[in-house]
């Protein structure tokens, strides 16, 4: 058997080893969604009339949109390099015949799968309890393109978070301060986690559309609703994977530099 | 023989942070952090051959486990030459990590919520292990071992003796050729270390595998190893077969006399320190030299029901060793 195949077995094998905090962290998930629906749903009530460009159905669409390209693009199971490090586990690893990057990558993959099947059926159960108004998207090649947009983004933020957890080959205490400041607060106000980044002054958006955050869900959501052009996608999917290229190469940087100051220590 | 391990001048240096005690320190560490070099592995040079089992030993903070992590790949060494198996461990080149082991006792490698078994399958899809060697090593190692009832257990409820016997079984299913072993009876009860000792003999002549082996447990090089090498502040204080370095630095034999009746104990004293009294039993600690010479004159002139000559605790030697330091080669 394939190497990374049996990786990604045993890590949802021990997902499921943890099957009461997974159950737990869906039902946070299920009521989230439903905080923010009728949150949403009470602003947009009794008044038909866009606000920013985004009425009621886009705005719910956005909403559900968002958490379901959550579990998908920031689910990780990389958020343990750092911990890894600095604990010295890392060394199991090092010793190893075993690509890290491609080892943390399938455990991710993993990840993301185990939790895309639950929000599937999560969100097909809210679905018909609340029956909220969603946008679906049926032009071929915007499919296209928000497929392939989404696939740069889960390999981006894997790109980013790797980034962020290598702070501990230097810093081994405060890999979680950088990973709490890059994680919970930059990236998420970044990429449109928190609210539609068009809510914002049209400059600012078009200067933030030039970090590399802006792809993780703002813009493969913007292309699914159909909100950008041709041009504007393939201009905005030729941007992230540029992002792409600048990321992978500072990381094998920085990855070397940090292998190189590892003292394999802690416990 | 062909040599498997060559290690020549290696020089390793760590640079570290140093904070002092107090708030304003911390505060200033942050913003002028005080650099430190220290020098964890002084000048080493000395080889192994194929099939060796060498005892590394040294006290806390000598260079050992240093010098097992630069084996390992693990440290860039900051000079010298350090080759295993005819490659550059640094590397790691996958080939080579294919062929070693690193067993730290304070470290595992187990997949902590899943039964060992899962944590052995991955091994095997990691080091490529072919279906039929994998399921030879595994019954090999699991009998040798006597783990076979702990395999479907999750690594959480094992005792720490059931966990580093299964730690030592997923170290050694790709069969390494080169193994570094770095306490690993670490915290073990007797029972626990008695096995693991047992089981790394048998295996490097089962195997043939070619081992080192820290340890600051004395019983563990005394019963398993022939050749030592001593560190001690990042130098080599001895290199030879483990024989040699008992006679090197045991000057002393302990004589223990029971006496049949009571005898004035100071005249002891003309013969040798006295260690202990405690009636009938003295024990007296006498030059190598005079030994025998000694217990004949003790026999004569004392009511004596038994004699034993025995020879200095390994500990004592052992400090003997650390605190002297005479380089030595055998």
């Amino acid at each position: 058997m394939h190497k990374y195949f049996q990786v990604f077995k045993l890590s949802l094998i021990s997902e499921f080893a943890y099957r009461f905090n997974f159950i737990l962290w869906r039902f946070r998930n299920v009521i989230q969604i439903l905080v923010v629906f009728f949150f949403w749903n009470s602003v947009f009530s009794g008044q038909n009339e866009a606000v920013f460009g985004y009425n009621r159905e886009k705005i719910l669409t956005y909403v559900f949109g968002i958490l379901v390209l959550r579990s998908i693009v920031l689910s990780s199971r990389a958020v343990d390099v750092a911990g890894e490090i600095s604990s010295g586990n890392l060394t199991n690893f090092l010793i190893k015949p075993l690509g890290y990057f491609r080892y943390w990558f399938t455990r991710d993959v993993a990840s993301k799968v185990l939790n895309l099947g639950f929000s599937v059926l999560e969100i097909a159960l809210l679905y018909f309890l609340i029956k909220p108004p969603i946008y679906v998207q049926s032009d071929f090649l915007t499919i296209v393109g928000f497929l392939i947009s989404l696939s740069i983004a889960v390999v981006l933020f894997f790109l980013v978070l790797f980034l962020v957890n290598s702070v501990s080959f230097w810093m081994p205490e405060n890999a979680w301060a950088a990973q709490f400041l890059f994680i919970v607060i930059i990236l998420e106000f970044f990429s449109g986690g928190i609210f539609p980044l068009d809510v914002l002054p049209s400059s600012l958006v078009s200067l933030f559309s030039y970090l590399p955050f802006y792809y993780l869900l703002f813009f493969p959501l913007q292309v699914y609703l159909g909100k950008v052009s041709y041009i504007l996608m393939f201009k905005g999917i030729f941007i992230s994977l540029l992002w792409l290229l600048i990321l992978w190469f500072c990381l094998s940087k920085v990855w070397k530099m940090g292998v190189r100051e590892y003292s394999a220590e802690g416990r | 023989m062909e040599r498997v391990i060559l290690i020549d001048k290696l020089v390793k240096e760590f640079v570290v942070n140093t904070k002092e005690p107090g708030f304003f320190a911390g505060i200033r560490s942050v913003f002028r952090p005080k650099k430190k070099r220290v020098l964890a592995l002084d000048n080493i040079s000395f080889s192994v051959d194929e099939g060796e089992l060498v005892g590394f030993i040294g006290p806390n903070g000598a260079g050992k486990t240093t010098t097992l992590k630069i084996l390992s790949g693990l440290l860039y060494p900051t000079s010298g030459l350090v080759q295993v198996l005819g490659f550059d461990p640094w590397e790691k080149n996958h080939k080579y990590l294919k062929n070693i082991s690193l067993v730290m006792g304070q470290k595992n490698q187990l997949w902590w919520d899943l039964p060992a078994v899962e944590t052995f399958e991955l091994n095997r899809a990691i080091y490529e292990i072919p279906n039929r060697d994998y399921k030879r090593s595994l019954d090999e190692l699991v009998s040798l071992l006597e783990v076979g009832g702990l395999l479907n257990v999750p690594v959480r409820r094992l005792s720490l003796g059931q966990r580093m016997r299964l730690e030592l079984v997923a170290s050694l299913l790709h069969r390494p050729r080169v193994l570094f072993l770095d306490e690993p009876t670490i915290g073990l009860d007797v029972l626990g270390q008695t096995k693991i000792r047992e089981f790394l003999v048998d295996y490097n002549r089962r195997s043939g595998a070619t081992m080192i082996l820290t340890s600051h447990n004395m019983d563990d090089i005394l019963n398993v190893v022939k050749r030592v090498i001593v560190i001690n502040k990042g130098r080599l204080v001895f290199d030879g077969p483990f024989h040699l370095l008992v006679e090197s630095f045991a000057r002393k034999k302990v004589v223990k006399i029971y006496l049949s009746d009571s005898a004035d104990i100071k005249k002891f004293e003309q013969y040798g320190k006295v260690v202990k009294v405690d009636f009938p039993e003295v024990v007296i600690s006498v030059p190598r030299e005079t030994v025998a010479l000694t217990s004949a004159e003790i026999l004569q002139n004392f009511p004596v029901a038994d004699i034993n000559i025995e020879e200095e605790p390994l500990e004592e030697v052992i400090k003997k060793v650390f605190k002297g330091g005479k380089v030595k080669d055998a």
